[in-house]
């Protein structure tokens, strides 16, 4: 029979298996990793901000439209890619420095400068109509998927015991993505704003804006998701064993749709139909693939949830229901929200739902201790699911 | 399932000491230094120098090989043409007939000669040659802000072998001389930029202007 003593190791395993709940300290003066992604996301931030400050003066507007623009876009998509990241989660700070790497490390200290000789050096090689077919695909997938990937590297050397599973690498890929998107679409909007020799900057631009917007939902952040997915599993971690073939396979999958993608014109041809028709399979494709490699990892996050949560269900904090709720997928929460008799039931379903992840992420952070704040937290999921009031403010 | 009311063992009290980040245990230490995290931070500095300095210095090293012969007609989006000056290396670009398979053709295309370089650009433009002249004065006195080449001089009008009035103005800057060409064809703009060394010879100069006067555009001659 299972005690609650078992449980609670196993609770304890979970915790210490997964990193979660364990805070993430930026400064590091005595790791190597921390100098150098200092030194490059700095190189990255000095580069980004002199060729701002160069071009302001000539393409002002199209670089305040840009920048605006592709701030609302990145809000949303932090906003949801911390939504997606419900399970054991990872440290706020942890994700921002991600970020960061990816918008200025990744760019402007590592791959422009090889995105620029690769091409050159295909034209040289291959002739300058080659290059225009298929330099492109051949030099990007190679060289931005690898310096934002190494992002992850230097990442996991600053938080070995925050980043643990696949899943971590697929959340911290997703922000390395999204700062590498950003800084390249407002990079994309500038280059648009030249094209009419500096006039009619916004429309020259807002194009360029727009088509970036749509068709980064496929892009960068899932491309970098992916990618680092498949390094943690190269890698393997104390959560997450090492399987090559399966990392092998996430690593190449972003590389050839990063490939296609970029080649989407040249595959095309010059029929507009047929590269509308392209673009929207590549799209769901990326998608498909982005879901299934989800799914792949979050298991793993669902059972340290799983594990977590068991003693309180075993000490009746927390109903089976709630329980299945919680450590499921959307769908079980689905339900579980949906067993609500009215609208009022459902309604509160859903609050004790965040109150449990609540009482999860305070457990975790006192490393499964009985602290007051887990006493208090384990109060709320009471208080909730009695309708009982807040307390005034 | 454990029985909560016959089980009385409860979770710990204070969570265990875990050090943070900062600490490095005693043994895997480095003249200070976390030895584990050497190798990745080399790995990576390793990729990022092969990014940032030895494929641009291969780059730099490798020479251009696409020479201009005679009789090359260099095409741009639109349909836009130049005639380069056999010799020259077409160093971005492509020849007229040899479009790339989306059928588009780029809007910039250079050609070098040593130290010498002409390039021309097409992009949408509405107004007339004198007016495109000062829109390109004006983006690149923003994007210079006083360094690299200025104007000096006033605007010329130069014509076409196609018949087409366009407007010239020098440039001067630290050793370097040159010409800008704007030409409008039908709200369709072209920027011609040749710079060289400010001692280029008499030569050079005219091949720039042979080249600055072969731009033409399909349905321009007819009208």
């Amino acid at each position: 029979m299972t005690t609650l003593a078992d449980l609670d190791r196993a609770r304890d395993i979970a915790l210490d298996l997964s990193g979660w709940g364990r805070r993430f300290s930026f400064y590091q003066p005595r790791n190597c990793a921390f100098w150098g992604y200092l030194m490059l996301v700095g190189i990255g931030i000095f580069v980004f901000i002199s060729t701002l400050a160069r071009e302001y003066d000539a393409y002002g507007q199209a670089i305040g439209l840009a920048v605006t623009s592709f701030a609302i876009y990145a809000a949303l998509f932090w906003w949801f890619t911390q939504y997606i990241d419900r399970y054991a989660k990872l440290p706020a700070k942890l994700m921002a420095v991600a970020f960061l790497w990816g918008g200025f490390a990744a760019t402007g200290a590592m791959a422009a400068n090889a995105n620029d000789a690769i091409l050159a050096l295909y034209a040289k090689g291959f002739g300058q109509v080659w290059a225009l077919n298929w330099g492109a695909g051949l030099a990007a997938p190679f060289t931005e998927e690898t310096a934002k990937g190494s992002g992850l590297l230097l990442l996991i050397a600053m938080a070995p015991r925050q980043i643990r599973t696949a899943f971590d690498g697929f959340i911290l890929g997703a922000f390395i993505g999204l700062g590498f998107q950003i800084v390249e679409d407002i990079s994309y909007a500038m280059t648009s704003a030249g094209t009419q020799f500096g006039a009619n900057q916004i429309g020259a631009s807002i194009a360029t804006i727009i088509l970036r917007m749509v068709s980064g939902v496929a892009a960068h952040i899932l491309y970098s998701a992916i990618f680092c997915a498949g390094l943690v599993y190269l890698l393997g971690r104390p959560a997450e064993p090492r399987k090559i073939g399966r990392g092998l396979v996430l690593v190449a999958t972003p590389m050839l749709l990063h490939g296609i993608w970029d080649s989407l014109a040249s595959i095309a041809g010059p029929r507009a139909l047929m590269l509308v028709g392209l673009l929207i399979v590549v799209i769901v494709l990326a998608l498909v693939i982005g879901v299934r490699v989800y799914k792949l990892t979050v298991q793993r996050e669902r059972e340290f949830v799983r594990d977590v949560m068991t003693p309180e269900e075993a000490r009746n904090v927390i109903t089976e229901a709630e329980l299945g709720a919680v450590a499921g997928n959307r769908k079980a929460r689905k339900a579980y929200r949906k067993a609500g008799r009215n609208r009022r039931e459902r309604k509160r379903a859903r609050y004790v739902l965040n109150a449990v992840y609540g009482l999860a992420d305070e457990l975790a952070a006192a490393r499964g201790a009985d602290t007051d704040r887990v006493r208090f937290a384990r109060a709320e999921v009471g208080r909730i699911r009695a309708g009982v009031p807040p307390p005034p403010r | 399932m454990p029985d909560p009311e016959t089980d009385n063992s409860s979770a710990t009290s204070a969570p265990l000491f875990e050090p943070d980040e900062v600490w490095v245990p005693a043994d895997v230490r480095f003249f200070g230094v976390d030895r584990r995290t050497i190798a990745p931070t080399l790995a990576v500095f390793a990729l990022a120098i092969v990014m940032s300095v030895v494929l641009p210095v291969i780059n730099a090293e490798v020479p251009y090989h696409d020479i201009v012969k005679a009789g090359d007609v260099v095409e741009l989006e639109s349909g836009v043409t130049f005639v380069p000056e056999a010799g020259w290396g077409i160093t971005s670009g492509v020849r007229a007939g040899d479009a790339p398979l989306s059928g588009e053709y780029p809007s910039t295309a250079t050609v070098e000669h040593g130290a010498l370089k002409f390039r021309v650009h097409t992009g949408r433009f509405d107004g007339d040659a004198n007016k495109l002249l000062d829109q390109i004065e004006t983006t690149s006195e923003a994007l210079n802000r006083g360094r690299g080449v200025h104007v000096t001089g006033a605007q010329k009008t130069i014509v076409t072998d196609q018949g087409k009035q366009g407007a010239t103005v020098r440039v001067t800057g630290p050793h370097t001389g040159g010409v800008i060409a704007a030409f409008v064809f039908d709200g369709r703009g072209v920027e011609a930029v040749a710079t060289g060394p400010s001692d280029t010879g008499q030569e050079s100069t005219a091949a720039v202007f042979r080249m600055i006067r072969s731009i033409s555009h399909p349905g321009e001659g007819k009208r």
